[in-house]
């Protein structure tokens, strides 16, 4: 009989990148369930502003994986831990660019990946959301 | 003592979608007890080249294709636990569906379906987690 999985909230430990509770939205920044981490969408936010960042989609996607990597360095993990990957960008018109950033943050072995358009909320040219094991 | 991490190569060089259209994706990856597939797309098993058709038929060449990359990996299409189908439009919902039923045993893996843009033209990107 496997044990019993343990669930906990992944908070960031720059509350500023905590979004969910910042707008009061119902849902968490992340869960952990045993060894598995979940990850909310994470779009373009500013670490030290909290304002989203709605320039050019190389800086909008650098500063959403940035934050993703805050997010899994908060919760004990990392980017090379990320099994499973989404990204979803408002333009498909910008998938070329988004690989090319893409890349910088993932340059081995990446995750399992699928990236789609559709209609964002507040204006985000991206948003992505992953997969990680614990370190 | 850390889960394992680790990047399965498809079983035919052909279905890695990732290294022939230079895409930084790995199309399997194992974390834990779990495999994460990649979206997947129809491909030719056999050149690699994208299988353009109807919604049914990219449907079919995919779920061949996942079936396949599953087993290969010791894994198969009745460990699938979650899938997520992306359409290019959900009024094809229903063609998709009767391929989707023929491939996945009775009870199927929990799913959900969404009619989006997608990339290069494609009708149907499909991808899934499995138990390892």
């Amino acid at each position: 009989m496997a044990e019993k999985l343990t669930r906990s909230v992944i908070q960031p430990k720059n509350p500023v990148l905590n979004m969910s509770r910042r707008a009061n939205l119902p849902h968490v920044p992340g869960i952990r369930i045993g060894d598995y981490i979940f990850l909310s969408g994470m779009g373009p936010v500013d670490p030290e502003t909290g304002e989203r960042r709605h320039g050019p989609i190389a800086e909008q996607v650098r500063i959403t994986l940035t934050n993703v990597r805050h997010m899994l360095e908060s919760a004990g993990s990392s980017l090379d831990r990320v099994v499973r990957v989404h990204v979803v960008l408002a333009d498909m018109a910008d998938i070329a660019e988004m690989d090319r950033v893409y890349r910088e943050f993932f340059p081995v072995d990446p995750p399992a990946r699928t990236a789609w358009s559709m209609q964002l909320r507040f204006g985000n040219g991206c948003e992505i959301e992953c997969v990680a094991l614990a370190s | 003592m850390s889960l394992q991490r680790a990047v399965i190569p498809p079983p035919l060089p052909a279905l890695d979608a990732g290294r022939s259209f230079d895409q930084p994706t790995s199309m399997l990856v194992r974390g834990g007890d779990f495999l994460f597939v990649a979206g997947l797309t129809a491909l030719d098993p056999k050149t690699g080249a994208r299988v353009r058709g109807t919604t049914a038929g990219e449907t079919d060449q995919i779920l061949a294709n996942l079936k396949q990359m599953l087993e290969a990996a010791g894994s198969s299409l009745d460990k699938v636990v979650k899938v997520n189908v992306l359409l290019h439009s959900m009024l094809e919902a229903p063609n998709m569906n009767e391929i989707f039923a023929r491939y996945f045993a009775d009870p199927p893996p929990a799913r959900t379906v969404c009619g989006a843009r997608l990339p290069d033209g494609v009708k149907v990107i499909i991808d899934c987690t499995a138990l390892a």
